[in-house]
């Protein structure tokens, strides 16, 4: 026992994935969702945390900004080098090949109708519904036909694959609207003067706030994504881990994101929903969760963060302009508790965030590790801590290159 | 007591100065949830409070008055499997008949403090918000 100790004391890395992966496959495996991992911390320390407990389960439901699907639906005959796809009536991305496409999730039709996007189409798919597939060609000698109109579904195509750039943000920005009008944006519907404030995180029980360094979410993490088995593939496109930090190191600003990939045809309407934000457009509710090994200690008391150390910066969205100022920094534990104070005001909150879906995917997520169904992953690759968010202005090519 | 209705009403009717009556010759609290008046007529939604006499009596006068009476127990419905319980509603619900229970996680609709104003409808993302009137 004693050697044991002074081997956890001296080795920073405490618990090897190896390990961790032998105990899941012999069933061995102590496994928490993140709120149980909190409470059990709480009352024995991070310490006994890390020698206990083998795996934390998070977990995260929102509307995921940059999500699609992209589909193989086979060869028609004759055969038709698609050049413009329409899913239901939602233009679909066809410069690939000859029947590929990708599915953006806020596109929309020519009508901009926003009750029925790229989001609702992968909604209506996994579902296992039928979807009118509409395409056109200018014809070639190895591809003669010039359209086709017909129906597909998922277990009609090759493949249909979620393929999301940016998803599960690490931390998000809470929104407010200090004007005289209603604003609808992608946080919601914003109340004219102060009416009320919106925020998008599952805070202490999101994937990254659990791991602010990325230390173990990395390329190749397996994950849960809409209910299936998915993986991490690259950073999320706007990739920013430079940001202000707590002292336990978790970014108060947008920071991380993840770039994942999962089968569509496994996945489930409950944590793959079609949404709409009035006049905005339309986005997909992704559910995510991440099951976080707890190497040693340094793990332990990142997975033990709690709401009233996670803060985000309110901004008002009445403000047209890629750099709002903070109106203040707001911890989640506020947040979640209904209300804030801004300007001397009592704020009511929203979340776009669902803690129910994002229990539910923590809960899940730890059911499958204990039964041996979901293996920790090492990352193949982790991700670069030097990224910064770039801007877009408008410059001449020389200033361009 | 207190108890919602619905009022359609044709442009003669919307000439009459009937929430006026409502409460002056019936003595009754006249809250407006909804009002809309175009050149064929109009709709409203109110919440009638008073004894149970007074509204009986306030009802008999407005069908007196070629105005359509419909009670309504529930002005707005929750597909709850549409619902994802995210709580975007819950801070516009002006009446927090829409708030967010921190032990479940899960958005909790209470029919009897809703007043059917609608503006949960179109801030929904997933749309399970559907008004009935």
């Amino acid at each position: 026992m004693k050697t044991e100790k002074k081997q956890t004391k001296k080795a920073p890395e405490g618990k090897s994935y190896e390990e961790i992966r032998t105990k899941t496959a012999s069933g061995d495996v102590v496994v928490m969702a993140a709120e149980e991992f909190k409470e059990y911390v709480r009352s024995n320390g991070t310490k006994k945390a890390a020698k206990e407990v083998d795996v934390v389960t998070t977990g995260t439901f929102g509307a995921m900004c940059s999500s699609g699907a992209y589909f193989n639906f086979g060869h028609a005959d004759p055969p038709i080098k698609m050049q413009k796809v329409w899913l239901d009536g939602i233009p679909a991305y066809g410069g690939l090949a000859a029947v590929d496409a990708y599915l953006g999730a806020t596109e929309l039709d020519e009508t901009n109708n926003m009750l029925h996007g790229g989001a609702h189409v992968i909604e209506d798919l996994v579902k296992g519904k039928a979807v009118r597939l509409k395409a056109t060609a200018y014809g070639t000698d190895c591809y003669p036909r010039k359209e086709i109109d017909t129906y597909v579904s998922l277990k009609t195509m090759n493949q249909a694959v979620m393929l999301n750039i940016r998803n599960c943000y690490q931390n998000y920005a809470t929104a407010t609207n200090s004007s005289s009008r209603t604003l609808y944006t992608y946080m919601g519907k914003l109340l004219p003067e102060f009416g009320n404030a919106t925020f998008c995180s599952a805070g202490e029980v999101s994937p990254l706030m659990n791991d602010p360094y990325y230390r173990t979410i990395g390329v190749g993490t397996r994950i849960f994504l809409g209910g299936a088995q998915g993986f991490v593939i690259w950073e999320g496109t706007q990739f920013n881990p430079g940001v202000p930090r707590t002292p336990d190191g978790v970014p108060k600003r947008p920071a991380g994101s993840l770039a994942v990939i999962g089968d569509l045809k496994q996945m489930s309407p409950d944590f793959v929903r079609g949404l709409t934000f009035t006049r905005y457009g339309t986005s997909l509710g992704v559910g995510i969760g991440v099951a976080i090994p707890i190497l040693d200690e340094e793990m332990a008391k990142h997975c033990a963060v709690t709401n009233d150390k996670i803060v985000t910066a309110v901004f008002d969205y009445s403000q047209p302009s890629r750099s709002r100022t903070v109106l203040r920094e707001v911890s989640y534990a506020e947040l979640r508790s209904g209300e804030i104070e801004l300007k001397g005001k009592h704020v009511p909150t929203s979340s776009l965030s669902s803690l129910h879906k994002a229990r539910q995917i923590s809960e899940s997520l730890k059911n499958q590790v204990l039964k041996g169904q979901f293996m920790i992953e090492k990352p193949v690759q982790n991700f670069s801590m030097d990224r910064a968010m770039k801007s877009l202005d408008v410059r001449s090519e020389k200033e361009a290159m | 007591m207190k108890t919602k209705v619905v009022l359609n009403f044709s442009p003669d009717a919307a000439n009459q100065p009937i929430t006026h009556n409502l409460i002056a010759k019936h003595h009754l609290l006249v809250n407006i949830l909804r009002a809309e008046i175009d050149e064929i007529g109009g709709k409203m939604v109110l919440e009638l409070s008073g004894k149970a006499d007074d509204i009986r009596r306030g009802i008999d006068y407005l069908k007196a008055n070629s105005v359509g009476v419909r009670p309504i127990k529930e002005g707005v419905r929750r597909d709850d499997d549409v619902c994802t319980h995210c709580g975007m509603c819950v801070s516009i619900c002006p009446t927090k008949a829409l708030a967010l229970d921190s032990k479940t996680g899960k958005v909790t609709f209470t029919e009897e403090k809703c007043v059917a104003c609608g503006v949960c409808i179109d801030a929904c993302p997933p749309r399970a918000m559907e008004i009935l009137i």
